[in-house]
């Protein structure tokens, strides 16, 4: 009596769950074009990160490059003499309202639990990819 | 061939094979992405009841996918794809929650409610008649309203179960919960849709 109540009780569940995905693939299948071009967009925006990740990671492009740069800058500092200091640099305050006073920073602040949940993702990842 | 042509030749097949494999690797996402960006589209827009606010969730958890997991192997992506998405969504909840919180202080309405219609912002679909696509969208609109009455958790668990077609285990690593609990959200949404949807669904 009680396996014959279970099993209608999931033929029932599986029954609304069968209907709920076909109406759903029916509602995707039904989105608009522009909906789907501005999804295309997003899908190239996302890859072009690909892109630039791959061109930034290659060594044998960077490396190179990189030892030039320091080379450079090594020879410049021991030609001089001694190393560039700034000689007049604004007071502290100032540049501290400018970045707070910067739009970008105001972005940053409203969203920062968001920033702080990505730094927690990654941290969790890393612990898992440890474990 | 001399030893320096030997190398120069060594050294340009290894590159061309790092670009082949980069370019397969991005042809790979790019059909992934393809494939689950129209559902997760649908899946965030019940949740918050925006579409442009969905499209900018869908888009940047694309980003963030690409940015940080395109190295993990492909079986992995989707459950990450949701995680991050799932994650996006209750952030935006939480500011939603906040914003209204300072409307309401400042004396304006807490709620710019933009006449969402589900039934108008569906196009129509392909091979059905009129009729029929008014029943099914009086029957989508009326499982959305059903899945926004739930908790949170348990309408991710049914979503991401039935609409995207995880896995338990997948929807666990989605939800950042364990498998337990994908069930008990998953069983107690079931129960609740079937108590509201129930006697139109049978």
């Amino acid at each position: 009596m009680n396996e014959r109540h279970d099993d209608l009780a999931a033929s029932a569940e599986q029954h609304l769950a069968d209907k709920a995905h076909e109406l759903f693939d029916e509602s995707v299948q039904a989105l608009d074009a522009q909906t789907q071009s501005r999804l295309n967009r997003g899908r190239q925006r996302a890859l072009a990160e690909l892109d630039s990740r791959a061109g930034f990671r290659t060594p044998s492009k960077w490396v190179p490059a990189a030892g030039v740069a320091a080379v450079a800058v090594f020879a410049v500092v021991l030609w001089s003499g001694k190393p560039p200091v700034d000689e007049i640099s604004p007071p502290a305050t100032t540049s501290d309202l400018e970045i707070l006073l910067n739009q970008d920073s105001f972005e940053m602040l409203q969203d920062l639990e968001f920033y702080s949940w990505i730094d927690l993702d990654a941290e969790l990842d890393a612990g898992a990819n440890v474990g | 061939m001399s030893a320096r042509a030997g190398e120069y030749a060594i050294s340009c097949t290894s590159e061309d094979q790092t670009g082949v494999t980069t370019l397969r690797h991005e042809q790979e996402l790019d059909r992934f992405l393809a494939e689950v960006e129209r559902r997760a589209i649908r899946i965030a827009e019940i949740s918050i009841r925006d579409r442009d606010e969905a499209l900018d969730l869908v888009q940047n958890a694309m980003i963030k996918l690409v940015r940080n997991y395109a190295e993990r192997p492909s079986e992995e992506w989707t459950p990450l794809f949701y995680r991050i998405l799932q994650n996006g969504v209750r952030d935006w909840h939480r500011r939603q929650a906040v914003r209204n919180r300072v409307m309401v202080w400042f004396g304006r309405p807490a709620n710019d409610d933009r006449d969402f219609d589900v039934v108008a912002a569906a196009p129509d679909p392909a091979g059905r008649t009129p009729e029929e696509q008014i029943e099914s969208g009086e029957a989508m609109q009326c499982l959305e309203l059903a899945l926004r009455d739930l908790p949170q958790r348990q309408r991710e668990a049914f979503m991401l179960r039935t609409f995207e077609g995880l896995n338990v285990a997948g929807t666990a690593v989605a939800m950042g919960c364990s498998e337990g609990s994908v069930k008990t959200h998953y069983s107690r949404a079931v129960h609740s849709l079937r108590e509201t949807l129930g006697e139109h669904w049978q």
